[in-house]
């Protein structure tokens, strides 16, 4: 056990250090994920929905050099 | 957004064991989840796999094609890998502007996949009607993996989507449509886009805490 208050103090700021870059790092993570994301099984209803509008001839290629 | 945490207590797909490349798609559940692309600083000097916070500039995400990505997977003359979805309603925001200014150029180098634009009415009504939570989002650009979908239809991995609209400046948008541009190119050929894409994942998860522990303060991805 500590025997000095200093090192309480010394303990505490290591506790806090390591939550900082713990949560820095998820915040990170977080911040990405939300950026790119991969799809899977739960967007197979929006990926039908695409697919569907391609296979009805509702969406065609696109042709034009600037979007409209 | 909820698709984003996956943190230890995050209820979306748990985190699985090593696989093989091909285990990693063929072995997805029905009800595998979708996870998000991960990234790690851009390496001015070579050729590296990850995403990068330009150091001095304005923080934004790249991301950088593996340079030793499975490239030999896929015949270089087979037809086109991705069907690329761009998604707009229209909101007035620098992701929507960066995004018209170099669509011409995007669509040059993505040259032989082909790309889908859905007008501002389809883009709005397809938000509407099936995923309310991409609202703001937008403009996103939506690929999928053509050869993912042929194998295991949708159920498991098929592809990414690039939520442009959630950046806030146009550097930043102007980043994110750059990496987005470099990965598919570099990776076109690749055998599973998936591993390729988790691996990145666990970098930037290592360097993200080096960077952290090096710079000694947070340092803004995404806006």
């Amino acid at each position: 056990m500590p025997e000095r208050w200093s090192d309480y103090l010394t303990i505490f700021m290591s506790a806090l250090a390591v939550g900082y870059v713990v949560y820095e790092i998820e915040r990170r993570r977080r911040k990405l994920h939300d950026l790119w994301d991969v799809l899977g099984g739960e967007d197979a209803e929006l990926t039908a929905g695409l697919v569907a509008m391609v296979d009805s001839g509702e969406l065609q290629p696109y042709t034009g050099a600037t979007l409209a | 957004m909820p698709r984003a945490p996956r943190g230890p207590g995050s209820p979306r797909r748990p985190r699985a064991p090593a696989r093989t490349p091909r285990e990693t798609v063929r072995s997805r559940p029905t009800g595998a989840r979708s996870t998000s692309l991960n990234a790690r600083r851009r390496e001015v000097s070579g050729p590296s796999s990850a995403l990068e916070e330009p150091v001095g500039r304005e923080e934004a995400l790249v991301i950088e094609p593996p340079a030793d990505a499975e490239q030999s997977a896929r015949p270089a003359t087979a037809g086109p890998r991705f069907q690329i979805f761009i998604i707009d309603a229209g909101w007035d925001s620098p992701a929507h502007r960066v995004l018209r200014q170099n669509f011409g150029l995007l669509r040059d180098l993505q040259r032989g996949e082909r790309i889908y634009v859905l007008s501002r009415e389809k883009s709005i009504e397809f938000i509407r009607s099936h995923r309310a939570d991409l609202v703001g989002k937008d403009p996103i650009i939506a690929v999928h993996d053509l050869e993912a979908l042929g194998s295991t239809g949708t159920a498991g991995f098929h592809g990414f989507r690039l939520h442009l609209g959630l950046l806030r400046t146009e550097e930043q948008a102007l980043l994110a449509l750059q990496a987005f541009s470099r990965f598919l190119n570099a990776n076109r050929q690749a055998g599973d886009l998936e591993a390729l894409i988790r691996a990145q994942l666990r970098r930037e998860g290592l360097f993200g805490a080096i960077e952290i522990i090096l710079h000694h303060e947070p340092r803004e991805i995404g806006g």
